[in-house]
Protein backbone atom coordinates (compact mmCIF):
# COMPACT_ATOMS: atom_id res chain seq x y z
CA UNK A 1 0.00 0.00 0.00
CA UNK A 2 1.42 3.18 -0.73
CA UNK A 3 2.01 4.85 2.47
CA UNK A 4 3.43 7.90 1.23
CA UNK A 5 -0.29 8.85 -0.49
CA UNK A 6 -2.24 7.98 2.70
CA UNK A 7 0.36 9.86 4.83
CA UNK A 8 -0.76 12.93 2.37
CA UNK A 9 -4.34 11.88 3.00
CA UNK A 10 -3.94 11.88 7.18
CA UNK A 11 -1.80 15.00 7.34
CA UNK A 12 -4.66 16.69 5.41
CA UNK A 13 -7.51 15.48 7.48
CA UNK A 14 -6.10 15.78 10.70
CA UNK A 15 -4.14 19.62 9.74
CA UNK A 16 -8.22 20.55 8.35
CA UNK A 17 -8.93 19.14 11.94
CA UNK A 18 -6.86 20.82 14.18
CA UNK A 19 -7.03 24.23 12.63
CA UNK A 20 -10.95 24.43 12.21
CA UNK A 21 -10.47 23.33 15.78
CA UNK A 22 -8.85 25.72 16.84
CA UNK A 23 -10.46 28.25 15.42
CA UNK A 24 -14.11 27.42 16.58
CA UNK A 25 -12.85 27.54 20.03
CA UNK A 26 -12.39 31.45 19.91
CA UNK A 27 -15.86 31.40 20.36
CA UNK A 28 -15.94 30.18 23.71
CA UNK A 29 -17.08 32.90 25.85
CA UNK A 30 -18.36 34.40 22.70
CA UNK A 31 -21.29 32.52 21.75
CA UNK A 32 -24.36 34.17 20.82
CA UNK A 33 -25.92 32.40 24.03
CA UNK A 34 -25.09 30.31 26.59
CA UNK A 35 -26.34 27.05 25.25
CA UNK A 36 -24.73 27.84 21.62
CA UNK A 37 -21.65 28.46 23.16
CA UNK A 38 -21.70 25.17 24.47
CA UNK A 39 -22.39 23.69 21.60
CA UNK A 40 -19.92 25.62 19.89
CA UNK A 41 -17.07 24.56 21.66
CA UNK A 42 -17.86 21.34 22.40
CA UNK A 43 -17.95 20.66 18.72
CA UNK A 44 -14.35 22.35 18.59
CA UNK A 45 -13.24 19.85 21.26
CA UNK A 46 -14.24 16.96 19.02
CA UNK A 47 -12.15 18.46 16.01
CA UNK A 48 -9.18 18.77 17.85
CA UNK A 49 -9.78 15.44 19.44
CA UNK A 50 -10.65 13.92 15.70
CA UNK A 51 -7.29 15.73 14.75
CA UNK A 52 -5.32 13.93 17.84
CA UNK A 53 -6.73 10.43 16.70
CA UNK A 54 -5.07 10.95 13.01
CA UNK A 55 -1.84 12.27 14.05
CA UNK A 56 -1.28 9.50 16.78
CA UNK A 57 -2.62 6.89 13.21
CA UNK A 58 0.42 9.37 11.64
CA UNK A 59 2.82 8.26 14.47
CA UNK A 60 2.30 5.02 13.83
CA UNK A 61 3.54 5.29 10.28
CA UNK A 62 6.52 6.65 11.76
CA UNK A 63 6.00 10.27 11.90
CA UNK A 64 6.97 12.46 15.31
CA UNK A 65 4.41 12.49 18.00
CA UNK A 66 1.21 14.11 17.84
CA UNK A 67 1.87 17.01 20.10
CA UNK A 68 5.30 17.61 18.03
CA UNK A 69 3.52 17.38 14.66
CA UNK A 70 0.57 19.74 15.73
CA UNK A 71 2.76 22.41 17.78
CA UNK A 72 6.06 22.51 16.32
CA UNK A 73 5.15 23.25 12.67
CA UNK A 74 5.28 25.85 10.85
CA UNK A 75 2.33 27.50 8.16
CA UNK A 76 3.82 26.40 5.79
CA UNK A 77 4.46 22.80 7.00
CA UNK A 78 0.64 22.73 7.70
CA UNK A 79 -1.76 20.65 4.90
CA UNK A 80 -5.14 22.30 6.03
CA UNK A 81 -7.48 24.01 3.24
CA UNK A 82 -7.51 27.82 3.55
CA UNK A 83 -11.15 27.50 4.22
CA UNK A 84 -10.10 26.13 8.28
CA UNK A 85 -7.57 29.41 8.95
CA UNK A 86 -9.73 31.95 7.71
CA UNK A 87 -10.79 34.35 10.36
CA UNK A 88 -13.88 33.54 12.60
CA UNK A 89 -15.54 36.91 11.54
CA UNK A 90 -19.12 37.46 12.64
CA UNK A 91 -21.13 34.35 13.68
CA UNK A 92 -22.95 34.33 10.16
CA UNK A 93 -19.67 33.52 8.39
CA UNK A 94 -18.80 31.02 11.13
CA UNK A 95 -22.34 29.39 10.51
CA UNK A 96 -21.59 29.11 7.06
CA UNK A 97 -18.07 27.97 7.12
CA UNK A 98 -19.06 25.01 10.03
CA UNK A 99 -22.21 23.63 7.16
CA UNK A 100 -20.06 24.02 4.05
CA UNK A 101 -16.71 22.32 6.15
CA UNK A 102 -18.54 19.79 8.05
CA UNK A 103 -20.92 18.23 5.37
CA UNK A 104 -17.75 17.96 3.37
CA UNK A 105 -16.01 16.03 6.19
CA UNK A 106 -19.46 14.19 7.38
CA UNK A 107 -19.15 12.50 3.62
CA UNK A 108 -15.48 12.30 3.60
CA UNK A 109 -15.37 9.82 6.55
CA UNK A 110 -18.22 8.14 5.07
CA UNK A 111 -16.24 7.14 2.22
CA UNK A 112 -13.35 6.11 4.36
CA UNK A 113 -15.58 3.96 6.91
CA UNK A 114 -14.90 1.51 3.82
CA UNK A 115 -11.17 2.10 3.25
CA UNK A 116 -9.02 -0.68 2.18
CA UNK A 117 -6.62 0.85 4.87
CA UNK A 118 -8.13 -0.65 8.09
CA UNK A 119 -7.04 1.42 10.83
CA UNK A 120 -8.53 4.80 8.79
CA UNK A 121 -11.60 3.26 8.10
CA UNK A 122 -11.79 1.73 12.02
CA UNK A 123 -11.41 5.29 13.10
CA UNK A 124 -13.69 6.81 10.69
CA UNK A 125 -17.00 4.68 11.81
CA UNK A 126 -16.13 6.19 15.15
CA UNK A 127 -15.82 9.40 14.04
CA UNK A 128 -18.93 9.80 11.49
CA UNK A 129 -21.06 9.44 14.72
CA UNK A 130 -19.73 12.81 16.15
CA UNK A 131 -20.18 14.68 12.39
CA UNK A 132 -23.56 13.28 12.36
CA UNK A 133 -24.15 15.90 15.10
CA UNK A 134 -22.01 18.61 13.47
CA UNK A 135 -23.98 18.20 10.69
CA UNK A 136 -27.35 18.36 12.30
CA UNK A 137 -26.48 21.08 14.13
CA UNK A 138 -25.19 23.35 11.02
CA UNK A 139 -28.47 22.18 9.30
CA UNK A 140 -30.30 23.40 11.99
CA UNK A 141 -29.15 26.86 12.06
CA UNK A 142 -29.02 27.60 8.60
CA UNK A 143 -32.73 26.12 7.65
CA UNK A 144 -33.75 28.29 10.77
CA UNK A 145 -31.56 31.51 9.71
CA UNK A 146 -31.87 30.69 6.01
CA UNK A 147 -35.42 31.63 6.01
CA UNK A 148 -35.59 33.92 9.25
CA UNK A 149 -35.58 37.87 8.42
CA UNK A 150 -34.20 40.03 5.86
CA UNK A 151 -30.94 40.83 8.15
CA UNK A 152 -30.38 36.96 9.02
CA UNK A 153 -30.69 36.14 5.07
CA UNK A 154 -28.81 38.60 3.71
CA UNK A 155 -25.77 38.04 6.14
CA UNK A 156 -25.79 34.24 5.38
CA UNK A 157 -25.97 35.11 1.94
CA UNK A 158 -23.00 37.31 1.91
CA UNK A 159 -20.73 34.93 4.19
CA UNK A 160 -22.01 32.01 1.45
CA UNK A 161 -20.50 33.96 -1.01
CA UNK A 162 -17.51 34.96 0.33
CA UNK A 163 -16.64 31.37 1.72
CA UNK A 164 -17.34 29.29 -1.19
CA UNK A 165 -13.81 29.98 -3.43
CA UNK A 166 -12.31 28.38 -0.25
CA UNK A 167 -14.83 25.81 0.17
CA UNK A 168 -13.95 24.31 -3.36
CA UNK A 169 -10.22 24.61 -1.88
CA UNK A 170 -10.96 21.88 0.55
CA UNK A 171 -11.28 19.22 -2.90
CA UNK A 172 -7.73 20.58 -4.30
CA UNK A 173 -7.11 16.82 -5.91
CA UNK A 174 -3.79 15.25 -3.98
CA UNK A 175 -0.41 13.88 -6.34
CA UNK A 176 -1.78 10.43 -5.19
CA UNK A 177 -5.36 10.51 -6.18
CA UNK A 178 -4.55 7.54 -9.02
CA UNK A 179 -2.69 5.57 -5.81
CA UNK A 180 -5.80 6.21 -3.14
CA UNK A 181 -8.66 5.49 -6.24
CA UNK A 182 -6.61 2.01 -7.08
CA UNK A 183 -5.73 0.83 -4.24
CA UNK A 184 -9.15 1.37 -2.73
CA UNK A 185 -8.24 4.13 0.07
CA UNK A 186 -10.02 6.46 -1.38
CA UNK A 187 -12.08 7.18 -3.87
CA UNK A 188 -10.55 10.84 -4.51
CA UNK A 189 -11.85 14.37 -4.18
CA UNK A 190 -13.67 15.21 -6.99
CA UNK A 191 -15.91 12.37 -6.11
CA UNK A 192 -16.50 13.84 -2.80
CA UNK A 193 -16.70 17.41 -4.30
CA UNK A 194 -19.81 15.94 -6.35
CA UNK A 195 -21.61 14.15 -3.07
CA UNK A 196 -20.96 17.52 -1.09
CA UNK A 197 -22.47 19.96 -3.67
CA UNK A 198 -25.85 17.29 -3.80
CA UNK A 199 -25.96 17.53 -0.19
CA UNK A 200 -25.62 21.62 0.38
CA UNK A 201 -27.58 22.12 -2.38
CA UNK A 202 -30.57 20.14 -1.19
CA UNK A 203 -30.01 21.92 1.90
CA UNK A 204 -30.36 25.61 1.17
CA UNK A 205 -32.51 24.93 -1.37
CA UNK A 206 -34.84 24.74 2.44
CA UNK A 207 -34.13 28.45 2.75
CA UNK A 208 -33.95 31.42 0.96
CA UNK A 209 -30.66 31.18 0.22
CA UNK A 210 -29.41 31.22 -3.33
CA UNK A 211 -26.25 29.04 -3.80
CA UNK A 212 -23.41 30.84 -6.29
CA UNK A 213 -22.75 29.45 -9.47
CA UNK A 214 -19.33 27.36 -8.70
CA UNK A 215 -18.48 26.75 -12.35
CA UNK A 216 -17.64 30.96 -12.69
CA UNK A 217 -15.33 30.78 -9.33
CA UNK A 218 -12.10 30.57 -9.13
CA UNK A 219 -11.34 27.96 -6.19
CA UNK A 220 -8.72 28.73 -3.76
CA UNK A 221 -6.23 26.25 -3.72
CA UNK A 222 -2.93 25.93 -2.42
CA UNK A 223 -3.06 24.95 1.28
CA UNK A 224 -2.62 21.45 0.66
CA UNK A 225 1.33 22.40 -0.26
CA UNK A 226 1.40 24.44 1.99
CA UNK A 227 0.46 27.69 0.74
CA UNK A 228 -1.82 29.77 3.17
CA UNK A 229 -3.07 33.03 3.80
CA UNK A 230 -1.49 35.71 6.49
CA UNK A 231 -4.03 34.31 9.07
CA UNK A 232 -2.42 30.65 9.58
CA UNK A 233 0.82 31.72 11.45
CA UNK A 234 -0.91 34.15 13.71
CA UNK A 235 -3.17 31.34 14.44
CA UNK A 236 0.48 28.74 15.21
CA UNK A 237 1.82 30.97 17.32
CA UNK A 238 -0.94 31.80 19.74
CA UNK A 239 -1.71 27.65 19.69
CA UNK A 240 1.91 26.67 20.38
CA UNK A 241 2.99 29.57 22.39
CA UNK A 242 2.50 27.58 25.98
CA UNK A 243 3.82 24.36 23.95
CA UNK A 244 6.85 26.00 23.34
CA UNK A 245 7.89 27.22 26.50
CA UNK A 246 9.18 23.94 27.38
CA UNK A 247 8.69 21.22 24.78
CA UNK A 248 9.67 18.77 27.14
CA UNK A 249 6.74 19.32 30.13
CA UNK A 250 4.57 17.10 31.11
CA UNK A 251 0.78 18.03 30.87
CA UNK B 1 -39.79 61.13 29.61
CA UNK B 2 -36.62 62.50 30.19
CA UNK B 3 -34.85 62.05 26.46
CA UNK B 4 -31.33 63.56 28.00
CA UNK B 5 -28.17 62.16 25.56
CA UNK B 6 -26.73 61.70 28.76
CA UNK B 7 -26.37 58.36 30.45
CA UNK B 8 -25.92 59.75 33.97
CA UNK B 9 -29.22 62.02 33.58
CA UNK B 10 -30.96 59.00 32.38
CA UNK B 11 -29.84 56.94 35.10
CA UNK B 12 -31.61 59.60 37.89
CA UNK B 13 -34.86 57.76 36.69
CA UNK B 14 -36.62 60.79 37.57
CA UNK B 15 -40.39 60.09 37.95
CA UNK B 16 -42.22 60.86 34.75
CA UNK B 17 -46.12 59.54 35.60
CA UNK B 18 -46.31 58.29 32.51
CA UNK B 19 -47.34 54.50 31.43
CA UNK B 20 -45.04 51.98 29.25
CA UNK B 21 -45.66 48.60 28.62
CA UNK B 22 -44.07 46.09 30.66
CA UNK B 23 -40.46 45.22 29.37
CA UNK B 24 -40.79 41.13 28.47
CA UNK B 25 -37.48 38.99 29.88
CA UNK B 26 -35.53 39.51 26.56
CA UNK B 27 -34.69 35.24 27.00
CA UNK B 28 -36.02 31.89 25.05
CA UNK B 29 -38.71 29.71 26.30
CA UNK B 30 -37.42 26.70 28.31
CA UNK B 31 -37.54 23.21 27.66
CA UNK B 32 -37.03 20.42 29.84
CA UNK B 33 -34.19 17.50 28.95
CA UNK B 34 -34.53 13.82 29.21
CA UNK B 35 -31.33 11.41 29.49
CA UNK B 36 -30.67 7.90 28.21
CA UNK B 37 -27.54 6.67 29.67
CA UNK B 38 -27.10 3.29 28.36
CA UNK B 39 -29.57 1.38 25.87
CA UNK B 40 -32.50 -0.44 27.72
CA UNK B 41 -31.63 2.07 30.75
CA UNK B 42 -35.00 4.11 31.24
CA UNK B 43 -34.90 8.04 30.61
CA UNK B 44 -34.26 10.46 33.45
CA UNK B 45 -34.72 14.25 33.78
CA UNK B 46 -31.46 15.50 33.96
CA UNK B 47 -32.02 19.77 33.01
CA UNK B 48 -33.30 22.69 31.07
CA UNK B 49 -32.06 24.69 28.10
CA UNK B 50 -33.27 27.82 26.30
CA UNK B 51 -34.41 27.82 22.86
CA UNK B 52 -36.33 29.33 20.20
CA UNK B 53 -37.79 26.14 19.43
CA UNK B 54 -37.65 21.90 20.23
CA UNK B 55 -34.97 21.59 17.45
CA UNK B 56 -32.78 24.05 18.64
CA UNK B 57 -33.68 22.58 22.23
CA UNK B 58 -32.14 19.33 21.00
CA UNK B 59 -29.40 21.12 19.90
CA UNK B 60 -28.57 22.43 22.43
CA UNK B 61 -29.31 19.61 25.08
CA UNK B 62 -27.03 16.94 23.11
CA UNK B 63 -24.09 19.36 23.93
CA UNK B 64 -25.36 20.59 27.89
CA UNK B 65 -25.82 16.89 28.86
CA UNK B 66 -23.48 14.46 27.16
CA UNK B 67 -20.41 16.09 26.18
CA UNK B 68 -18.71 14.29 29.22
CA UNK B 69 -20.52 11.38 29.78
CA UNK B 70 -22.01 8.28 28.01
CA UNK B 71 -25.36 8.55 26.44
CA UNK B 72 -27.54 6.73 24.49
CA UNK B 73 -30.71 9.28 24.08
CA UNK B 74 -32.09 12.65 24.47
CA UNK B 75 -35.20 13.66 24.28
CA UNK B 76 -36.59 17.25 24.59
CA UNK B 77 -40.03 18.84 26.10
CA UNK B 78 -41.20 22.72 25.84
CA UNK B 79 -41.40 23.29 29.68
CA UNK B 80 -45.11 24.46 29.62
CA UNK B 81 -46.04 20.89 27.94
CA UNK B 82 -44.92 19.24 31.50
CA UNK B 83 -48.12 18.96 33.78
CA UNK B 84 -47.28 18.51 37.38
CA UNK B 85 -48.63 17.47 40.24
CA UNK B 86 -47.82 18.97 43.83
CA UNK B 87 -44.83 18.02 45.82
CA UNK B 88 -45.40 15.41 49.16
CA UNK B 89 -43.33 14.29 51.60
CA UNK B 90 -42.13 11.26 54.00
CA UNK B 91 -44.28 8.08 53.52
CA UNK B 92 -47.26 10.10 51.72
CA UNK B 93 -47.61 8.63 48.33
CA UNK B 94 -49.26 12.01 46.02
CA UNK B 95 -51.14 9.16 44.20
CA UNK B 96 -53.33 9.58 47.71
CA UNK B 97 -54.11 12.94 46.51
CA UNK B 98 -55.64 12.23 42.59
CA UNK B 99 -59.07 11.54 42.50
CA UNK B 100 -60.65 8.95 40.42
CA UNK B 101 -62.57 10.87 38.18
CA UNK B 102 -61.36 12.68 35.42
CA UNK B 103 -62.83 14.72 32.44
CA UNK B 104 -63.60 12.98 29.82
CA UNK B 105 -62.76 16.00 27.32
CA UNK B 106 -60.43 15.54 24.18
CA UNK B 107 -59.28 12.78 21.91
CA UNK B 108 -57.22 9.71 23.08
CA UNK B 109 -53.61 9.45 22.44
CA UNK B 110 -50.51 8.13 24.04
CA UNK B 111 -49.24 10.13 27.53
CA UNK B 112 -45.59 9.73 29.11
CA UNK B 113 -45.82 9.44 33.52
CA UNK B 114 -42.37 10.61 35.04
CA UNK B 115 -42.18 9.74 38.83
CA UNK B 116 -39.75 11.57 41.16
CA UNK B 117 -38.82 8.72 44.21
CA UNK B 118 -36.17 10.55 46.01
CA UNK B 119 -36.69 14.17 47.25
CA UNK B 120 -33.95 16.35 45.38
CA UNK B 121 -32.96 14.05 42.94
CA UNK B 122 -34.79 13.66 38.98
CA UNK B 123 -37.80 12.43 37.60
CA UNK B 124 -37.49 9.07 35.84
CA UNK B 125 -39.43 8.04 33.14
CA UNK B 126 -41.90 4.73 34.46
CA UNK B 127 -44.00 4.32 31.57
CA UNK B 128 -47.15 5.43 28.89
CA UNK B 129 -50.96 5.24 28.67
CA UNK B 130 -53.28 5.67 26.44
CA UNK B 131 -55.51 8.46 27.56
CA UNK B 132 -57.71 11.64 26.69
CA UNK B 133 -55.90 14.33 28.85
CA UNK B 134 -53.32 14.64 30.85
CA UNK B 135 -55.35 14.55 34.24
CA UNK B 136 -57.06 11.19 32.94
CA UNK B 137 -53.47 9.75 32.26
CA UNK B 138 -52.64 10.44 35.81
CA UNK B 139 -55.73 8.76 37.18
CA UNK B 140 -55.27 5.62 35.09
CA UNK B 141 -52.14 5.74 36.28
CA UNK B 142 -52.86 5.88 39.97
CA UNK B 143 -53.71 1.98 40.21
CA UNK B 144 -50.40 0.91 39.59
CA UNK B 145 -48.98 2.87 42.26
CA UNK B 146 -50.70 3.70 44.99
CA UNK B 147 -49.67 0.58 46.76
CA UNK B 148 -46.19 1.30 46.38
CA UNK B 149 -43.04 3.16 47.62
CA UNK B 150 -44.13 6.41 47.72
CA UNK B 151 -44.03 9.05 44.77
CA UNK B 152 -43.42 12.52 45.77
CA UNK B 153 -44.21 13.95 42.26
CA UNK B 154 -45.43 13.05 39.05
CA UNK B 155 -44.78 14.72 35.85
CA UNK B 156 -47.53 13.86 32.40
CA UNK B 157 -46.40 14.74 29.14
CA UNK B 158 -48.15 13.83 26.04
CA UNK B 159 -46.14 11.74 23.95
CA UNK B 160 -46.78 14.37 20.81
CA UNK B 161 -45.31 17.11 22.69
CA UNK B 162 -42.13 15.42 22.97
CA UNK B 163 -38.94 15.56 20.30
CA UNK B 164 -37.48 12.07 19.82
CA UNK B 165 -34.08 11.42 17.78
CA UNK B 166 -34.65 9.99 14.84
CA UNK B 167 -33.56 6.57 14.06
CA UNK B 168 -31.37 7.31 11.39
CA UNK B 169 -29.61 9.94 13.65
CA UNK B 170 -29.05 7.44 16.36
CA UNK B 171 -25.22 6.82 15.42
CA UNK B 172 -24.63 10.40 16.62
CA UNK B 173 -24.07 8.26 20.35
CA UNK B 174 -21.60 6.55 18.72
CA UNK B 175 -18.96 9.08 19.76
CA UNK B 176 -14.78 8.85 20.35
CA UNK B 177 -15.04 7.22 23.66
CA UNK B 178 -11.80 9.07 24.88
CA UNK B 179 -13.49 11.97 26.83
CA UNK B 180 -11.74 12.74 29.37
CA UNK B 181 -9.16 15.53 28.27
CA UNK B 182 -12.71 17.22 28.76
CA UNK B 183 -12.53 17.02 32.37
CA UNK B 184 -9.68 19.44 34.28
CA UNK B 185 -9.16 16.17 36.39
CA UNK B 186 -7.02 14.41 33.81
CA UNK B 187 -4.63 16.79 33.64
CA UNK B 188 -3.85 16.32 37.47
CA UNK B 189 -2.18 20.11 38.03
CA UNK B 190 -3.03 19.41 41.87
CA UNK B 191 -0.35 16.76 41.67
CA UNK B 192 1.62 18.66 39.53
CA UNK B 193 2.14 21.59 41.41
CA UNK B 194 2.56 19.38 44.46
CA UNK B 195 5.56 18.05 43.05
CA UNK B 196 7.16 21.12 41.80
CA UNK B 197 6.87 22.84 45.40
CA UNK B 198 8.80 19.70 46.78
CA UNK B 199 11.83 20.26 44.02
CA UNK B 200 11.53 24.22 44.86
CA UNK B 201 12.27 22.96 48.82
Amino acid sequence: MSEIAIKELLYKIADDQLILGHRNSEWTGFGPLLEEDIAFSSMAQDKVGQSQAMYQLLHELGEAEPDTVAFMRNSDQFHNCQLAELPNGEYDFSLIRHFLFDFAYAIRFEMLSNSSYVPLAKLSKKIQGELRYHTMHANTWIKQLGSATEESISRLQNSLNEAMPYALGIFEPSPYEAELKSEGIFDGEEALKEKWLAKITEVINQTQLQLPDITTLEPKMGGRAGQHTEHLQPLLDEMAEVFRIDPTADW
Amino acid sequence: MNKSLDPRVNRLNIPTGELTPKVPLDQFGTFEVFVQIKEGKGYRHEGIVHAPNRDMAFLFAKEQFSRRLMCAGIFVVETRNVFVTAFTEDKDNIYNHISDTYPEDGEEEQYEIFHLEKRGKQHDHIGSVPAKNHQQALALAKPNFIDGDPIFNVWVVKTSDILFTNEEDMIMWNTLPEKKFRDASDYRAADKIKEFKERQA
